[in-house]
């Protein structure tokens, strides 16, 4: 078999082409603005149709889910029903908790929730991604006066954080990403340590800011330290200590958690429009 | 290509960009999607030649891009190597090779092409590719994939006309054949 030959073409134009990626993924990496805004711009022209192919292709994906996940959503109706009755007992016995979070809160200095504005966005797709699923897509963007690095919770506490918003749409990093840190602090203690993703399913970990002598147990709550640099507001809930273990070189606690947030099956989040002050005088300067 | 290609090849990307996105991200295989935009890179590899590969691997990639928390680019990088070294496959082979070996070299290169995309994305230290999730990704996702590659082929051998690339002239069509 004769092979055939190829001209100089075809390698001049893989050449130009590979020129041209390089070219794109260094100039993204230094955050160079047409580009972003050329993405937002795709998101916003792909927009309607892919609202129209979503409103033909959920009730498909939703079928598929159910049939793939028929066992563990049986499973997971029996143990939400547990966990209502062990809630309905708990209510019981825990009704002056709401005055004793109260004066806690007032005790450790926290900012009122209650005082901050939000903003509830339709979840719109998960990850397209097989190699980064610690992504949400939601339906509101900057004109609903979300901005980049905004909390995002969902039942239950603090999931993640805005990423690169758009006029209409913005991506949700959530806090399960290995490479995502958060200033936790453990309620009724002042220990603030740096909680870190660590993978979808996973408990997220906390390895670093705990000394060994912190009086931190199995049970206690954590939530955002709202330090000055933080992203997060102060006081919302993260998750809940699994285990306490020691890493004896450290001398530090490693704290296993379990995150308080939904992040399976869910519909609508609500964006904490709150940015720190060290952004907005950033932002002034 | 010529702009009627032109135009039948953005519609195919744009259509099969849009079932990626909307309805193949919801219908996983172990958690693990199908690479359709890869697959349609491969594709026109094989139709187009090596020149209309890397051009439509490149396009494939950039838009998937788009819509990627990777950076800009990555995608567009690896699909357009892939592209193209299907089309210098493509022409190594003989023309009328048996469908399955068609599939079976096409299986093999989204595997390839997903391993370049982790290489380079670990190349430039972006986040979150090389997991512990890599190998099952691979097999999953060049199996799934592979499900559409007869689809994704004969699309782009729409686009093409016929598999009948020889060097860098036009594609001919059937009847210049016989």
């Amino acid at each position: 078999m004769a092979l055939p030959r190829r001209s100089s073409g075809s390698r001049f134009t893989l050449a130009i082409l590979l020129l041209s990626s390089v070219t794109l993924i260094s100039l993204d990496a230094r955050g160079y603005e047409p580009l972003t805004n050329l993405r937002k711009a795709a998101t916003a022209v792909v927009q309607p149709f892919r609202n129209l192919a979503s409103t033909i292709f959920d009730p498909i994906g939703d079928a598929w889910e159910s049939l793939s996940q028929g066992d563990s959503l049986e499973k997971e109706n029996a143990l939400l029903r547990d966990q209502l009755g062990e809630l309905l007992e708990y209510r019981v016995t825990t009704e002056g908790a709401v005055e004793e979070l109260a004066a806690l809160r007032t005790q450790l200095e926290l900012e009122n929730l209650g005082g901050q504005k939000t903003v509830v966005a339709e979840v719109t797709a998960q990850s397209v991604s097989n190699f980064d699923p610690y992504i949400l897509e939601i339906g509101k963007g900057t004109q609903s006066g979300i901005r980049d690095g905004m909390a995002v919770i969902s039942v239950g506490g603090l999931i993640g954080r805005i990423e690169d918003p758009g006029l209409r749409s913005a991506r949700v990093r959530l806090v399960t990403d290995p490479n995502v840190n958060i200033g936790v602090l453990v309620v009724g203690t002042n220990q603030v340590g740096i909680l870190t993703g660590n993978g979808v399913g996973q408990p997220l970990l906390v390895s670093d800011g705990i000394p060994v002598s912190a009086d931190v147990e199995k049970g206690s709550i954590l939530v955002t330290s709202g330090s000055e640099r933080s992203p997060y507001p102060g006081g919302f809930a993260v998750g809940t200590i699994l285990e306490v273990l020691v890493d004896e070189i450290n001398l530090e606690k490693e704290l296993i958690v379990a995150p308080t947030g939904q992040f399976e099956n869910l519909e609508f989040v609500t964006v904490v429009l709150y940015q720190p002050l060290i952004t907005q005088n950033g932002r002034n300067n | 290509m010529s702009m009627f290609r032109l135009i039948k090849a953005l519609f195919v990307i744009t259509l099969v960009l849009i079932l990626q996105l909307e309805l193949f991200s919801n219908i996983r295989f172990f958690g693990v999607m199908p690479e359709l935009m890869l697959g349609l890179a491969i594709a026109s590899g094989w139709h187009g030649g090596p020149s209309n590969g890397a051009l439509t691997g490149f396009v494939c990639g950039f838009t998937v891009d788009l819509y990627l928390a990777t950076p800009l680019g990555l995608s567009a990088l690896s699909y357009a190597l892939i592209g193209y070294l299907l089309g210098i496959v493509a022409e190594i082979v003989a023309e009328d090779i048996e469908r399955i070996v068609r599939l079976i070299i096409s299986i093999a290169a989204i595997a390839l092409g997903l391993t370049l995309f982790v290489l380079f994305g670990e190349l430039i230290a972006e986040p979150n590719l090389y997991n512990k999730n890599f190998g099952k990704i691979l097999v999953v996702g060049a199996l799934y994939t592979g499900l559409f590659i007869p689809v994704l082929h004969y699309m782009m051998s729409w686009v093409f006309h016929e598999s009948t690339y020889q060097g860098n002239q036009r594609p001919m069509n059937r009847s210049q054949l016989t």
